[in-house]
């Protein structure tokens, strides 16, 4: 049999794609978590994202405002989880169940109108490079530019995380909020700050799945990727290029069962369907076992509601 | 330059407590002064209100004649007020650099050769990338101390700053804040230790509820005078009468060890020791070098090996905390709120929830409240616990009321042996003299305790042997009156 060997860089290119949603809203979470502040809402401002772009896109024919409309949608509905953790204390995981039956519920609401509805083709970058290189030719060229953003936000995030002045709060904030906030530095600020930023990265991660990967709006269609989002974020222990990793396992999985559905391969499918789920953390525990480099990379305040007294 | 520090009509009133009643001081730079008080006395609170944390009801703060104007800690720091806080105020998982960087404008190489300057100065040596939770107590309140060195200050706070350290390290740190002193910076020393304050101070302000009771100069004062200034009575002097030794073994200890997954905790290699009917043996110790872990090893909190634990001549390595208690033994932890009470329930519910077996407490599976409020209420009158309301939740006690209550819980089924892990942490004096008579009539009625402590006074008080732990090893056993808290002090820093 001869295999074409630009349909293995096709293939890897799908995995890719696939992973792309997952990598978006960890990171955006692994900001969040950073501060201390457990949002389990990722999987209902990934859905909000979603429908507002599809929406925004139908309605004003605009990819550009939809994009950013995703992102805004994504904030708003954390600054609800904001507001009602950091400025009213509330438990935050109650609060982030909350916000995800929340977001999946308006979604489903909003989104009635547009079932149905075909999506709009999204441009992609460097189509015509696609055939210069085998293999790596449709590996790299041709995505969408929220592809190539999403791969390199793990990397940015690292940098961020270790090399600035704001990483470097953000992280002190999340280890001890009273010794911040005794340094002065504005911890509810901070972590507001990181939650909003989680939002964006939700939404964002929406709308990659409502106007790229499947262009299309369909009820509940994020179908636990938030969860598996925020898996990845403590299986990764807090750090961005596991969450890469882990992404790509899954995705990679996700996509290979699918293949070993249809080719028929005599194993039971939900068998199948539940590999992508057990591997991901498998792997992910087993490359992140060493106890002390946990101890130094969980957020130690993480979930936990800090309040400033006088 | 000379600092002149002017706390002028300072008052501070939470709900149900006058924090700072209208106090009013004066500092200058060239002298060091303490503020004494017991827990509660409202030195903290002071020291907070100069730091910026705590904003006050009333009062100003003058700073060589500047009103400043305090209301965040940022505020303090740009107004050359530095503060080392009594738990420090350190990031674990950064690195030392990354602690010191985070609140300092400058560059990475700038800011890193002045910290190498300021390290060189005062004979500190503190690896600046690791992360801190690799430092011991003393480094953590060196780079504590550095932090505040970066920005110059013209005061310098030390909030308790010994409660920590070993003697050594406290003479170190005595060392360097003469050094400042000289060069200029004022300091102000909070503690409650009266020894360190007629050491090191040229001056002393007493605080006592609140309010200021005095102030002196160092030389016109004594330890009995200070101490009477600061608990407001005359305490009596308590004193353990030498046991009569005893060769009958109660709990014999060989080859414990304990491993531990938790980079956090200290493993305990190869314990041996025996305590005899009738005695108090004292294990010192720098918090964190194994005490916690030793002290759930004995209680049962952590299973062992079944013939590493002998007690009356059964093996009970492998029992739980349940059935170690119903052998005679009994625990106080160190820390009362979260170990050894449940703060959210009521006294007697709390003393309810130790005697499930011995004490009929429980008919056929429903609570005998009768039965166990008669017993909570024998406690408080026997244990002179200052309330007479046990449906009082337990996180409304004062420190010195739980620990009386724990104690009294764990003593009222007459046990053979008590173990107790810094049985007055935090205490006031009072307190801390009426658990101590407890101890040694504990004693006296030829019963045992091991008491794991962290302060070298309480345990060459009421010892009859000591030995130290050091990074989860025990030194050899001592007898208490041959040793004195230099020579803890020498092996409690690991050597030998």
């Amino acid at each position: 049999m001869i295999i074409d060997i630009n349909f293995i860089g096709l293939i890897i290119a799908s995995i890719m794609a696939s992973a792309v949603p997952l990598i978006l809203a960890s990171c955006g979470e692994l900001i969040t978590e950073r501060s201390g502040v457990l949002n389990l809402g990722v999987e209902g401002m990934m859905i909000i994202g979603a429908i507002s772009g599809f929406a925004l896109m139908t309605v004003t024919g605009s990819l550009i405002i939809a994009i950013i409309g995703a992102m805004l949608a994504g904030v708003l509905i954390s600054t609800i989880f904001a507001f009602l953790t950091q400025t009213l204390i509330t438990n935050h995981v109650a609060t982030g169940l909350a916000l995800t039956i929340f977001g999946i519920g308006i979604s489903a609401m909003i989104g009635k109108n547009f079932v149905g509805i075909p999506g709009k083709e999204f441009p992609v970058l460097f189509e015509g490079l696609k055939d210069t290189i085998p293999l790596l030719g449709p590996i790299l060229f041709g995505h969408s530019i929220v592809f190539y953003f999403a791969f390199a936000l793990p990397f940015i995030t690292s940098y961020f995380l270790k090399k600035t002045k704001i990483g470097l709060i953000v992280r002190a904030v999340g280890d001890s909020p009273e010794s911040a906030s005794n340094q002065g530095i504005n911890v509810r600020l901070v972590r507001y700050a990181c939650i909003l930023y989680g939002g964006a990265m939700s939404g964002l991660a929406g709308a990659y799945l409502s106007m790229i990967y499947t262009p299309q709006w369909i009820e509940n269609m994020t179908g636990g990727r938030g969860w598996i989002a925020l898996a990845l974020v403590v299986f990764s222990t807090w750090n961005p290029i596991k969450i890469l990793i882990g992404a790509m396992i899954f995705g990679g999985l996700t996509i290979i069962q699918f293949h070993m559905q249809a080719i028929g391969v005599r194993i039971p499918v939900q068998f199948l369907t539940a590999l992508p789920y057990i591997v991901t953390i498998i792997v992910l525990v087993v490359i992140s076992r060493d106890s002390r480099k946990i101890r130094l990379s969980t957020p130690s305040s993480l979930g936990k509601s800090f309040h400033k007294d006088n | 330059m000379n600092t002149n520090l002017k706390i002028s009509n300072v008052t501070k009133i939470y709900p149900g407590c006058v924090a700072n009643d209208n106090i009013s001081l004066e500092f200058n730079s060239g002298k060091i002064y303490a503020l004494l008080g017991e827990n509660g006395a409202g030195k903290s609170t002071l020291v907070k209100i100069l730091s910026g944390v705590i904003i006050p009801d009333e009062g100003k703060i003058y700073l060589n004649e500047n009103n400043l104007k305090l209301n965040s800690p940022l505020d303090a720091k740009k107004n050359d007020i530095g503060m080392v806080f009594q738990h420090f105020n350190l990031f674990e998982t950064l690195s030392v650099f990354e602690n010191l960087i985070i609140d300092s404008d400058e560059q990475r190489e700038s800011l890193r050769e002045k910290i190498d300057t300021i390290m060189k100065k005062y004979n500190f040596s503190i690896d600046l990338d690791i992360p801190v939770l690799n430092l011991s107590a003393g480094q953590k309140q060196k780079v504590e101390i550095i932090r505040c060195l970066i920005r110059s200050p013209k005061v310098l706070i030390m909030d308790e700053p010994t409660s920590v350290l070993t003697e050594q390290e406290t003479s170190e740190l005595f060392l360097s804040l003469k050094k400042f002193s000289e060069e200029g910076i004022l300091i102000i020393y909070i503690t409650h230790k009266l020894k360190e304050v007629m050491q090191l101070c040229d001056e002393v302000a007493v605080m006592r509820r609140g309010k200021l009771v005095s102030v002196s100069e160092i030389k016109n004062e004594n330890i009995e005078s200070l101490a009477n200034k600061m608990v407001g009575q005359n305490l009596k002097i308590i004193k353990k009468k030498k046991a009569k030794t005893s060769s009958d073994q109660l709990i014999k200890i060989t080859n414990l060890n304990f491993t531990s997954e938790d980079p956090f905790e200290t493993n305990l290699m190869d314990i041996n020791f025996s305590v005899n009917r009738g005695e108090c043996l004292g294990i010192a110790g720098i918090s964190g070098n194994g005490q916690s872990e030793l002290f759930q090893v004995l209680s049962g909190e952590i299973i062992s090996e079944k013939n590493s634990i002998e007690f009356k001549n059964n093996y009970i390595g492998d029992l739980n905390p349940q059935e170690r208690r119903e052998y005679l033994m009994a625990f106080s932890p160190e820390d009362r709120l979260e170990q050894a009470a449940i703060p959210q329930m009521k006294i007697f519910e709390n003393v309810a929830l130790n005697n499930f077996k011995s004490s009929n407490f429980f008919d056929n599976g429903l609570i005998n409240e009768n039965k166990i409020k008669e017993h909570s209420k024998k406690i408080i009158s026997d244990f002179n616990v200052n309330t007479d309301n046990i449906e009082l939740k337990s996180q409304f006690l004062s420190g010195g009321n739980l620990q009386k209550l724990i104690i009294g819980r764990e003593l009222i089924t007459s046990p053979d042996l008590l173990i107790c892990f810094n049985p007055t942490w935090g205490l006031d004096v009072g307190a801390i003299n009426y658990i101590h008579e407890t101890l040694i009539k504990i004693n006296e009625q030829n019963k045992s305790i091991i008491l794991i402590s962290t302060d070298t006074d309480e345990l060459l008080k009421l010892s009859d042997k000591i030995s130290v732990i050091h990074k989860g090893k025990l030194s050899k056993i001592m007898n208490a009156e041959e040793v004195t808290s230099e020579k803890l002090g020498i092996l409690m820093g690991g050597a030998n």
